[in-house]
């Protein structure tokens, strides 16, 4: 619209100009990106939002740059069907820790289709439970078990919970029944929702620095369970035929299960020969490990590549049998 | 920014002899409040939405519909519908990737000096300096990467969004039909939370740059259509009349008159959706969007400090981008422009100049190895600008954190206070009211207000959301909604009046309502949660803060406008400034002032799923919940009764002057 005399003939440079950079820059890339593909290629890899995720991701990125020469990208896209889709569509290999999301309707459709197929355990072994500081139970030992929690509940008590005691749920994209548990537990709490994990946190943790009572949705392997000393509650045992997702109907009175945190694949890569796709087969470690990586990153706010380079050199026996 | 209908006012006489609209009315919503408090207290709890006028199957139906989606989507021959979308993504990814890749291959240092050269030879001198401080920042805080990744993505977006707005505010602007037609479109767009959308979103176009480049376009066009509407409806009549009296076809009425007499305002829409659009940065991250968004994600994680500076480099891209605009369409102004043949080749000399700057930049830069080497590290110090800066962010969260500091023995009973005493009252009367209680009460507060189509309207909206199942969801997600608004409307319509009066305010506020647009907002909420440890508090402050910058503008906007020659006659017949402001312009902008209100809502609304992810439960919870738990029934119906929230509570508001709907953000 201000198309006016003089712009036409201002144009040509500015156009010849960006046309120059943009040839200069065609031909740069052109060369820089057609070289690199020797043994490896470029391996994707997923990073969750969770700290003990973003260790994983680093430590695998390090072995395999430095060990493998892979070129890895890094992408950060949100668990559940998002990742489910994106490695059906190639543009993720690998994710190094699942919980359990292959086993909801809309992971199973890709399970099926073998777009996503699960490599075994990371090593891992999940827990969710009701946790309370430790410093509790020395004025109520009871509280070991949720028997101990009944009658007691008050001591919970919390400005948002009127006369019951305060439950602090958990991250909305977690796994949780907390509501059917108190309901049919009959204990006399209330379920608060404190929203994403970091705002939870913010809730349990300026509870726990006044050592004041609290009872709360959380679970391990967490890097913050090295910072506070945290007892989960004995929920009733696990039995037959109960039920773990509240949206369901059913019994849900028993503990929650113990999660084999699954690496999990692309159908692309799986069948792809890559030698990135072995070591991803065989990477496996412990919750201490994954701890001691990730309270690097998060606690002690080192980079996640320095993290992960001197948790590698410090372990060079566990890395290199994920290389045999 | 933002404003209303820079139509030409009548001019009214100083003194308002009618009366004030609100008298009558409000004490009429006043008793229809009340007795639905005398309701309250005599059933409360005792009618709670009946589950047989509940569509129970909806939410399976609708899960269906996904896993459906899902599997056609997979199969090995797709149809022609996902062919196209298909070749749509690819196109978008590569060129996005592409973009981002040549930024990167420039290194910070021939970015820099481009960016520079190329702001300074269309935008002037003041915008080139503020553009070498956004580039300078982005590399000095070690987000080059990052930063190049969201510059490449929301350029795109922007383009697409402006590409696809203008002409469809055109089209608004020029046909009430059409823009009847594409109002309720918008609100949708702007009030359906992205989390619901995202799994449709990346079902068709996959995970990657043209994913969030969609769901950015979602949430940023409609602003580039309302303004652009609105500026051309803003051509005064008598000119166009002219016009076509002198023989204009409609093609050319719209070429040399329409257009260019909309000029400003279009650019108003340029820079209203550039700040949208860097507001869906941390939504776009979550779908492969990466950038900056990833860091303040998993930042707030891990490395809150991170995410916060994380969220500040945002609001630099987000600012620069705005004046840069603003300032290049001020340049490029035909009024302004004047060229005869020495500054034609003097400005040939500079653009030449500009190139080889950028190339010598380059070259040199690649020779020194800048592409690896960033400033903060080049320096070898010990301590990096980045890890000065962390550290220093460090300590204000530490001390937010700290349950023994001063500030939190003030914050937390207060907050406790305002929570047991307002908050938890209202969401009790809400919730535990009868259904049918709640249902008439509004509908006869819309009949009072805004007249019987829209209390039609407001009773349909009620009545779906007790349809699908999520009543009292709802009414916990409205009293939070209501009392947002309350806030921001206070502050909004405060802060406005003395940005119209004041024209150093109003400068001062700018950069304040642009942070607060564009920051994250969980990064502010997140150290908030700490001081003040009661759910739904940090979720009411969201909303409260993102929505006052738009009251706040249009009723500066509003105050503004209110014509000169009824000002002046109020002065002449000796009142003060306080009075004419009380007596003459606040009556007059009273569209303005409850067009501003009504905003509110539509903002607040459009920030209920953060809500959920800082504790406020209701309807932002369960959005949040569907998208990763798979859960996308329960995800799409809350979305919806957000929706019907919005639409119920605008029709509640609207008022009965006809130029409520012209509105924009």
């Amino acid at each position: 619209m201000s198309d006016r005399g003089g712009r036409r003939f201002r144009r040509p440079i500015g156009l010849v100009a960006v046309a120059a950079l943009t040839a200069l820059a065609l031909l740069t890339t052109g060369s820089a990106f057609g070289g690199g593909a020797q043994s490896c290629g470029t391996v994707v890899i997923n990073e969750q939002s969770w700290a003990g995720s973003t260790a994983n991701t680093y430590v695998a990125k390090y072995v395999l740059e430095k060990r493998l020469n892979c070129k890895v990208k890094l992408t950060q896209v949100t668990e559940g069907p998002p990742y489910f889709q994106a490695m059906r569509d190639g543009k993720v290999d690998a994710a190094l820790e699942d919980w359990d999301n292959t086993l909801t309707t809309a992971g199973q459709t890709y399970i099926k289709d073998k777009s996503v197929r699960v490599v075994g355990s990371n090593g891992i072994t999940g827990v969710i439970g009701w946790y309370i500081p430790r410093y509790l139970l020395k004025q109520y030992p009871q509280f070991k078990t949720w028997r101990g929690l009944k009658g007691k509940e008050t001591v919970f008590k919390s400005p948002e919970s009127g006369s019951q005691g305060m439950f602090l749920g958990g991250d909305p994209s977690y796994v949780q029944k907390d509501r059917a548990l108190i309901k049919e537990l009959g204990l006399n709490l209330k379920h608060v929702v404190a929203g994403a994990e970091p705002a939870q946190v913010a809730r349990w943790s300026q509870l726990y620095k006044q050592k004041k009572p609290v009872l709360f949705y959380w679970y391990d392997p967490q890097y913050l369970n090295a910072q506070y000393d945290l007892v989960r509650v004995q929920l009733p045992k696990r039995f037959a035929g109960c039920v773990d997702d509240e949206k369901l109907s059913g019994k849900h009175a028993c503990e929650y299960p113990s999660y084999g945190l699954d690496k999990l694949v692309s159908g692309k890569f799986a069948t792809s020969g890559s030698p990135a796709l072995k070591f991803v087969k065989k990477f496996k470690w412990t919750s201490a490990d994954q701890n001691v990586v990730a309270n690097l990153i998060a606690g002690k706010k080192l980079k996640p590549e320095k993290a992960a380079e001197q948790w590698v050199k410090a372990n060079a026996a566990k890395v290199n049998a994920w290389l045999k | 920014m933002a404003s209303v209908a820079a139509a030409e006012r009548v001019v009214v006489a100083p003194v308002v002899t009618h009366r004030p609209w609100w008298r009558g009315k409000l004490v009429q919503v006043a008793s229809i409040v009340a007795l639905m408090y005398v309701a309250y207290r005599i059933w409360a709890l005792e009618y709670p939405w009946p589950n047989d006028l509940v569509w129970n199957t909806l939410s399976l139906h609708l899960d269906d519909f996904q896993i459906w989606l899902l599997t056609e989507r997979g199969k090995e021959d797709q149809g022609l519908v996902f062919t196209v979308f298909e070749g749509f993504s690819t196109s978008i990814d590569r060129l996005v990737d592409w973009f981002t890749r040549l930024l990167l291959w420039m290194t910070w240092a021939g970015t820099t000096v481009a960016g520079v050269a190329l702001v300074l030879r269309f935008g002037g001198l003041r915008v080139a300096l503020l553009t070498l401080f956004a580039f300078a920042s982005f590399a000095l805080v070690g987000l080059w990467e990052e930063s190049m990744q969201t510059l490449a993505l929301m350029l795109l977006a922007v383009s697409l969004s402006l590409l696809v707005g203008i002409p469809l505010g055109i089209a608004a602007g020029r046909s009430q039909r059409v823009s009847r037609a594409i109002t309720p479109v918008l609100d949708a767009m702007q009030i359906v939370p992205a989390f619901a959308y995202l799994l449709p979103v990346v079902i068709l176009f996959s995970i990657g740059p043209a994913a969030a480049v969609v769901s950015t376009m979602i949430y940023a066009i409609p602003p580039a259509i309302r303004i652009t509407a609105l500026g051309i409806r803003g051509v005064p009549v008598n000119t166009v009349e002219a016009a076509t009296s002198l023989g204009s076809t409609r093609g050319q009425l719209l070429r040399k008159v329409q257009l260019p007499l909309a000029r400003r305002m279009i650019l108003l829409g340029v820079n209203q959706t550039i700040l949208f659009a860097l507001s869906m940065v941390v939504i776009a991250g979550l779908i492969g969007g990466g950038g900056l968004g990833a860091v303040v994600t998993s930042g707030l994680y891990s490395n809150p400090a991170l995410a916060i500076l994380a969220g500040l480099v945002i609001v630099v891209m987000a600012m620069t981008l705005d004046r840069v605009t603003e300032a290049m369409a001020d340049r490029t102004d035909p009024a302004k422009q004047h060229l005869d043949d020495s500054r034609r080749r003097r400005i040939r000399l500079q653009a030449a100049a500009a190139g080889t700057a950028v190339v010598v930049a380059i070259v040199l830069a690649k020779i020194f190895g800048a592409a690896s080497v960033y400033p903060d590290e080049a320096r070898g110090r010990t301590v990096t600008i980045e890890e000065w800066l962390l550290a220093k962010f460090q300590v204000v969260l530490d001390y937010i954190q700290d349950p023994f500091s001063f500030a939190f023995s003030i914050t937390q009973p207060t907050g406790t206070f305002v929570f047991q005493q307002l908050l938890q009252p209202l969401q009790e009367f809400l919730v535990e009211m009868p259904w049918f209680v709640t249902v008439a009460g509004l509908t006869a507060i819309a009949f009072v207000i805004s007249g019987l189509r829209p209390a039609l309207t407001a009773l349909l909206m009620l009545a779906l959301i007790g349809f699908t199942g999520v009543w009292a969801l709802a009414m916990d997600t409205l009293s939070q909604v209501l009392v947002a608004t309350a806030i921001a409307a206070v502050i909004g319509v405060t802060l406005g009046v003395l940005a119209a009066e004041s024209g150093a305010f109003s400068k001062a506020m700018r950069p304040v309502n642009d942070l607060l647009q564009t920051l994250p907002q969980l990064v502010y909420l997140i150290p908030f949660i700490y001081l003040v440890q009661v759910s739904v508090v940090p979720g009411i402050v969201a909303g409260a803060l993102y929505a006052f910058p738009v009251t706040l503008r249009l009723v500066e906007r509003g105050v503004r406008d209110v014509s000169p020659s009824s000002v002046e006659a109020a002065s002449a017949f000796g009142a003060s400034r306080l009075q004419t402001l009380v007596k003459v312009k606040l009556p007059l902008a009273g569209d303005a002032v409850m067009l501003g209100v009504n905003q509110a809502i539509v903002m607040v609304l459009a920030v209920v799923v953060i809500g959920g992810l800082v504790g406020s439960g209701g309807l932002g919870y369960e959005v949040a919940q569907g998208l990763v738990r798979g859960q996308f029934g329960q995800g799409v119906i809350a979305s919806l009764a957000i929706l019907a929230l919005g639409i119920a509570l605008d029709r509640v508001t609207q008022g009965t002057r006809s130029a409520r709907r012209e509105v924009l953000t």
